[in-house]
């Protein structure tokens, strides 16, 4: 019910958050640079981006923390907040190590933010309590933060962050300090959190697993720019450049040429091989143009001797890594190393003298010249 | 056949190391020096406070509290009262301008060079002995000092301010640079362990500065404000250097009456004021640790900051 108000209040109209040509820099250094997004009511955004990327920096500035160098506007909830301190803001902030404050019990962290409104004491304690509730941390109300586990510690900043109902939860790289097991645990807390809160989640990771799971919406910043957004399937499938490519985990990028396109289907030459793929770049690929072929290693197929299937290449097996669910094989072609997965422990690879993908399984994206630099 | 090896420790200067962390030698042999060189003089002090001095003599054979009451018959005891305020109110001014003052340096001093500088400048009280530190105050405050002569000469005084020098204002003033220093470095200590984070989290939660510096920097600093006041507190008590230089004899302090005591080998005299200067100091921490056992012991005193 009063997670609802949230909702109510600002109506469907307009974005919860919006941010305008925000820029900022340490020194000499652009961590944001330029920088527009807009979130609506109730979505799960994450930013993406390896660490440096500025994405941390640009959630600091939405809650305040930071004083971006110039800004065009910011709005939460409608409401232009450019000079509103942070602690005025519709939003909190889920720190990256918790920032749990030792010197007071569990219920005393949660309740912080109510005690510093003015709640008064009885409602503070059952609010706070009810917070705790929801992250199923409901009998440790009296416990010591330094007796808590890792992922109680990331509960509590969560029922901390939640029981002043903001209008916007930012979250910074909340489950990095997480073992495996409970990272996936706490993604699937996260969610229901989400759709049970109806509240907008800002999410900050460097993690394309997690930002895959968990968002209705991706933006992948790099340098302090937006590289590529929009639903995580896009990025995941239809990435836009070679850097998004890598970035959301496509093993195989191989180098060429452009041969020709109808603006989908294009054709292009890898040494003495034609290809044929999907175009997937933001611009419109021309002739000779130096492009990547990107194909999941998943997606790689086998062949023995002669046959007629698209994108054939001939190969030489090479090493096997053993990775528990499937094996990680490379094989050596004249177009270079492609990596392929096997999930039959007992494929025999020694009549294996070709790999090939579908056209479908292959994205063509420009190689932009910064990242083969960086890499 | 027999594989199990004996496991020796590390040797040469990291096993010495290691030896001495683990050893258990080390609590007997602390516990036993400081019994020799700390606590049997002070028993022997004690002891001394109940003896009687005949003719420059001191005489061990009849113990007595002679000595006890004729501090009291003789008002030597308010020197004790006074000795007590002057130094509450020299640690409360001194806690009140190092707290800020702590605090600007650790969190708001943003230049490298010259936070190093002022611990630097800090550290000076340190270098030189109290009483030449001390005595250029004499011709500055004085009747016919600098600050009475300028004034005087620029006619916004007609007669000198004679309340500058030898009055308990010139032993609290001189008093407050040289014990500035034990209270400001504990504290700015605790503060730059205090995870700028908590201070970050406390206004996105909503806190006003205010609030933030209540509810999180002086909760979180209070160790470091014991240990201030502590380090400052005790060695005002036994002070005995500037009450005497700028209070002119004025101003009897403890310190003073102990020194003349034992300038004029009235040695019962001085080990009975200075019993008394140990129970008030002991009376003293006892409440200390009391407010600090809230927060947990003195020896985990910065346990607090650890994430």
């Amino acid at each position: 019910m009063t997670e609802q108000n949230n909702a109510d209040s600002f109506g469907s109209s307009g974005p919860i958050l919006e941010i305008r040509d925000v820029t900022h820099r340490f020194g000499e250094v652009v961590a944001v640079d330029n920088i527009s997004i807009q979130a609506q009511q109730g979505e799960f955004l994450t930013i993406l981006g390896e660490s440096g990327s500025g994405k941390t920096t640009l959630l600091r500035v939405i809650s305040g923390l930071e004083t971006p160098s110039t800004l065009g506007a910011l709005r939460i909830a409608g409401e232009d907040v450019s000079n509103t301190p942070a602690s005025d803001r519709n939003c909190t902030t889920v720190f990256q190590h918790y920032a749990l404050f030792p010197h007071m019990a569990v219920g005393e962290n949660v309740a912080y933010g109510l005690k510093v409104r003015g709640v008064p004491l009885g409602e503070r304690e059952e609010r706070s309590r009810d917070a705790l509730e929801l992250v199923r941390l409901g009998d440790k109300y009296d416990r010591r933060v330094h007796q808590l586990s890792g992922g109680e510690r990331q509960r509590v900043a969560l029922a901390r962050a939640l029981v002043t109902r903001p209008a916007i939860l930012l979250l910074d790289e909340p489950l990095g300090a997480l073992d495996e097991k409970l990272r996936l645990d706490m993604q699937v807390e996260l969610l229901e959190l989400h759709s049970k809160l109806g509240m907008t989640f800002v999410y900050i990771t460097h993690s394309q697993e997690e930002a895959l799971t968990m968002s209705d919406r991706v933006i992948l910043m790099r340098q302090g720019q937006i590289v590529q957004e929009g639903p995580p399937r896009d990025l995941f499938d239809r990435p836009a450049s070679r850097f998004v490519a890598d970035f959301m985990g496509v093993e195989n990028l191989l180098n060429g040429v452009v041969l020709e396109s109808n603006g989908e289907i294009t054709t292009v030459r890898m040494g003495e091989h034609t290809v044929k793929g999907r175009w997937s770049g933001k611009t419109t690929p021309v002739p000779d143009q130096p492009i990547c072929v990107c194909v999941r290693a998943e997606r790689v197929k086998f062949a023995e001797g002669s046959g007629d299937e698209p994108n054939r290449i001939s190969c030489k097996p090479g090493a096997t890594i053993y990775k528990g669910k499937y094996l990680d094989q490379t094989l050596e072609t004249d177009v270079g190393m492609v990596n392929a997965r096997i999930w039959d422990g007992d494929f025999s690879l020694d009549t294996v003298s070709h790999v090939w993908w579908h056209e479908n399984d292959c994205v063509i994206v420009p190689s932009d010249k910064s990242s083969e630099s960086v890499n | 056949m027999n594989n199990i090896q004996e496991i020796e420790g590390p040797r040469g200067l990291k096993g010495w190391y290691t030896n001495m962390m683990s050893a258990g030698w080390v609590v007997p042999t602390f516990v036993a020096t400081w019994i020799c060189i700390v606590v049997i003089p002070l028993v022997i002090m004690v002891y001394f406070s109940f003896l009687d001095v005949r003719y420059y003599e001191v005489y061990y054979d009849e113990p007595s509290f002679k000595i006890w009451w004729s501090i009291i018959e003789s008002g030597r005891w308010m020197a004790v009262t006074r000795t007590l305020r002057i130094t509450a109110t020299l640690t409360i001014i001194q806690l009140l301008i190092a707290f800020p003052f702590a605090l600007w340096l650790a969190k708001g001093c943003q230049s490298k060079g010259v936070k190093a500088s002022i611990i630097t400048l800090l550290t000076i009280p340190f270098f030189l002995d109290a009483s030449s530190r001390i005595i250029v105050w004499r011709p500055i405050l004085g009747t016919n000092g600098v600050i009475n002569t300028v004034l005087m000469d620029l006619g916004i005084i007609n007669q000198p301010m004679e309340w500058m020098l030898f009055s308990e204002f010139a032993v609290h003033f001189g008093m407050l640079a040289p014990y500035f220093p034990t209270m400001v470095f504990p504290i700015f200590l605790v503060l730059t362990l205090i995870d700028d984070e908590y201070i970050q989290a406390s206004r996105d939660l909503g806190a006003s500065p205010g609030q933030t510096l209540f509810h999180v920097i002086l909760p979180l600093s209070l160790p470091g404000i014991v240990a201030g006041v502590v380090f400052t507190m005790v060695p005002l008590m036994a002070a005995f250097v500037e009450p005497g230089m700028l209070g002119g004899g004025f101003v009897n302090v403890l310190g003073d009456s102990i020194e003349a005591a034992l300038r004029n080998l009235k040695y019962p005299t001085a080990a009975a004021m200075s019993t008394l200067v140990m129970i008030l100091l002991a009376l003293l921490l006892v409440v200390l640790v009391v407010i600090s056992r809230r927060r947990g012991a003195l020896g985990n005193i910065f346990q607090t900051m650890k994430r």
